[in-house]
């Protein structure tokens, strides 16, 4: 085999390796178990999310006070955040390689030079390991431990008055949907006002579970306020008029669609399915 | 004079400034306490009562009020099992201030450390910036007490329970939380021996913190038929603030309707579902219409109300009724 095969077939294979990277893939990988003990409701404050806020103001604070010239207080800065680097690599032992105590080190010496330039200089390779767990990690971390376990909520059935598992009742309130649209297609117009009558019950009963996590009533009032209050009226309205109009129908069908249910999967539907995925293991 | 007169004579006069010790201590402590000597009142304080007891200690004394108060939801609202569900093993952040107040003074409070299965308790309403606090100014020698005006008040519940002090205010009706929910009886704050006929009877609020009794005299029904529809009304007339109420459980009243052609045969149903969480309770002296469309000739309906409560999965029967064309 020629130098040029032998070159042409390893600089193939480590291509191929190589290729992933550029192709700007999204892994998102469940954070480590010992990470549990420092969010809720393991600890009572979300710990790990205070120690990188910790590290953020020390580093912050050591920039803040040159800008300032209080010198003082950019040595204490350095030295906190030396000090609490190492506590933070310490946490969770599966992440300890991210850290770089010399880089920490190196850092706070250069800070306490009192130049700007050095400090400067020297804050890259610590930014570095920063900036590599929060590419890697800090996705999962928000998803895992910030974001609420749909599928473990559980919603009263108004129909049975029992509480079902919230992703049971996403596919029935979708089912209620459906039969309301199919129905109205197919002329069935009062097979259509029956489920339109399923269908807001269950909506409604969305109201109680938004409520579950929120406080503020202004919450539920986005997804299952006024606008979809006043699409049900029109859909009642249409339902039971002699010949119901098609484009009304549709238009506050088309409301209540984008009001309550694309808001909220936008919002909660992306972190609720990672979350899903990694629970099922 | 013999000795047995001369003894009978002493046991009456002993008898006689007993009593008058007696009426004396009475009309000071509960007239004139101003004039109670404050090293006099010293020696009988109990200075652990003035640093955050446990709801059995107040006891001591205030067995009543102690023994409603235990058998309140107040009492509960951190062991609960509703509340323990509800808050994932109560670690939603949201519900602590109110579960488990640090102290309660008309405005939300911040959730405290200690004394957690307390729940309620005595200290977060009465202990507030050091001090004991209650309707009355009173020299309670243990402690003493100091009168605040806001005890009487909405404002003082609806500390936590904001939304329900927020619709009472908007009816501008002047009964206030303490008047229906603490009704209140003449009886002694103590039960102490020795303490108790020091006291004289006052109006004791009912620490049970009264809940829901809604009948028919409360939710009015009116209902009607008018082509193929059946139109229904009901009206809470007596409730200031809307019924069911609730800041975060999740009470219901459940509205059923069962109707029936002239064979006595059911032919269709409906449900409605009056909650605070969904925006349908029902408001205070304000007409909630519904209206049904009916798909088959109907000769009768019956109309059931039922409440559940935010931490029960029992429903009470309200009212049932029937209506006919």
């Amino acid at each position: 085999m020629s130098f040029a095969r032998t070159f042409l077939i390893y600089f193939t294979i480590a291509f191929m390796i190589v290729l992933p990277v550029h192709a700007k893939d999204v892994v998102l990988k469940e954070p480590p178990k010992s990470l549990d003990q420092f969010y809720p409701p393991h600890s009572k404050q979300p710990k790990w999310t205070q120690q990188m806020h910790k590290l953020s103001n020390h580093f912050g604070g050591v920039f803040i006070n040159l800008k300032e010239k209080d010198f003082e207080n950019v040595d204490k800065h350095a030295d906190k955040l030396v000090e609490e680097y190492k506590k933070t690599s310490e946490m969770v032992p599966e992440w300890e390689e991210y850290f770089d105590l010399k880089a920490a080190e190196a850092f706070a010496a250069a800070a306490k030079t009192h130049d700007m330039k050095k400090a400067g200089k020297a804050s890259g390779d610590l930014g570095k390991t920063c900036g590599k767990c929060h590419a890697e990690h800090q996705i999962s971390v928000w998803t895992k431990y910030h974001w609420p376990s749909f599928h473990k909520i559980k919603v009263t059935d108004p129909s049975s008055e029992k509480e079902v598992e919230f992703d049971k009742f996403m596919k029935q309130i979708s089912g209620s949907f459906k039969s309301m649209r199919v129905n109205f297609g197919e002329g069935q117009y009062d097979r259509a006002a029956k489920a339109l009558k399923a269908f807001k019950s269950e909506y409604m009963e969305l109201k109680s579970t938004c409520s579950k996590c929120h406080t503020n009533d202004d919450v539920k009032r986005f997804y299952v306020g006024g606008d979809a209050e006043t699409a049900f009226q029109g859909l009642a309205k249409e339902l039971n008029a002699e010949k119901p109009d098609p484009g009304n129908f549709w238009k506050n069908v088309g409301l209540v669609g984008k009001t309550g249910c694309k808001n909220c999967h936008l919002t909660h539907r992306t972190y609720s399915k990672i979350k899903e995925i990694w629970e099922e293991k | 004079m013999n000795l047995f007169t001369r003894l009978l004579n002493l046991l009456i006069a002993l008898g006689c400034f007993a009593i008058a010790g007696i009426a004396l201590a009475y009309f000071f402590i509960n007239e004139k306490f101003e004039w109670i000597p404050e090293p006099i009142l010293e020696l009988a304080r109990e200075k652990d009562l003035l640093e955050k007891p446990e709801a059995k200690r107040c006891a001591d004394c205030h067995k009543d009020i102690y023994d409603a108060w235990k058998k309140s939801r107040h009492s509960i609202s951190w062991t609960s099992k509703t509340y323990i569900e509800a808050s994932e093993n109560r670690t939603k952040e949201k519900c602590l201030a109110c579960h488990i107040p640090e102290s309660v003074k008309g405005e939300k409070p911040s959730p405290r450390l200690d004394r957690r299965d307390e729940g309620i308790y005595c200290v977060s309403c009465h202990f507030v910036d050091g001090k004991m606090n209650g309707p009355y100014d009173l020299v309670a020698p243990p402690h003493p007490t100091y009168r605040n005006p806001e005890y009487v008040r909405s404002g003082f519940c609806g500390s936590c329970h904001q939304k329900t002090f927020k619709e009472w205010k908007a009816t501008k009706e002047e009964d206030t939380c303490q008047d229906c929910h603490m009704p209140r009886t003449q009886a002694r704050l103590t039960q102490k021996f020795g303490l108790n006929l020091l006291h004289k009877k006052k109006g004791v609020g009912n620490h049970r913190f009264l809940h829901g009794e809604i009948s028919e005299k409360d939710i009015l029904m009116e209902a009607s038929f008018q082509d193929n529809y059946f139109n229904i009304s009901l009206l809470n007339k007596t409730v200031p603030h809307g019924v069911p109420t609730a800041d975060n459980g999740d009470p219901r009243l459940y509205l059923y309707f069962t109707f029936y052609n002239s064979e006595g045969e059911e032919v269709d149903r409906a449900k409605e579902i009056l909650a605070p969480q969904q925006d349908t309770a029902l408001p205070f002296n304000k007409k909630v219409n519904f209206r049904y469309r009916l798909f088959d000739p109907i000769n009768r309906v019956s109309v059931v109300l039922k409440y559940q409560p935010a931490w029960s999965k029992e429903k009470e029967l309200v009212w049932e009724k029937t209506v006919q064309p």
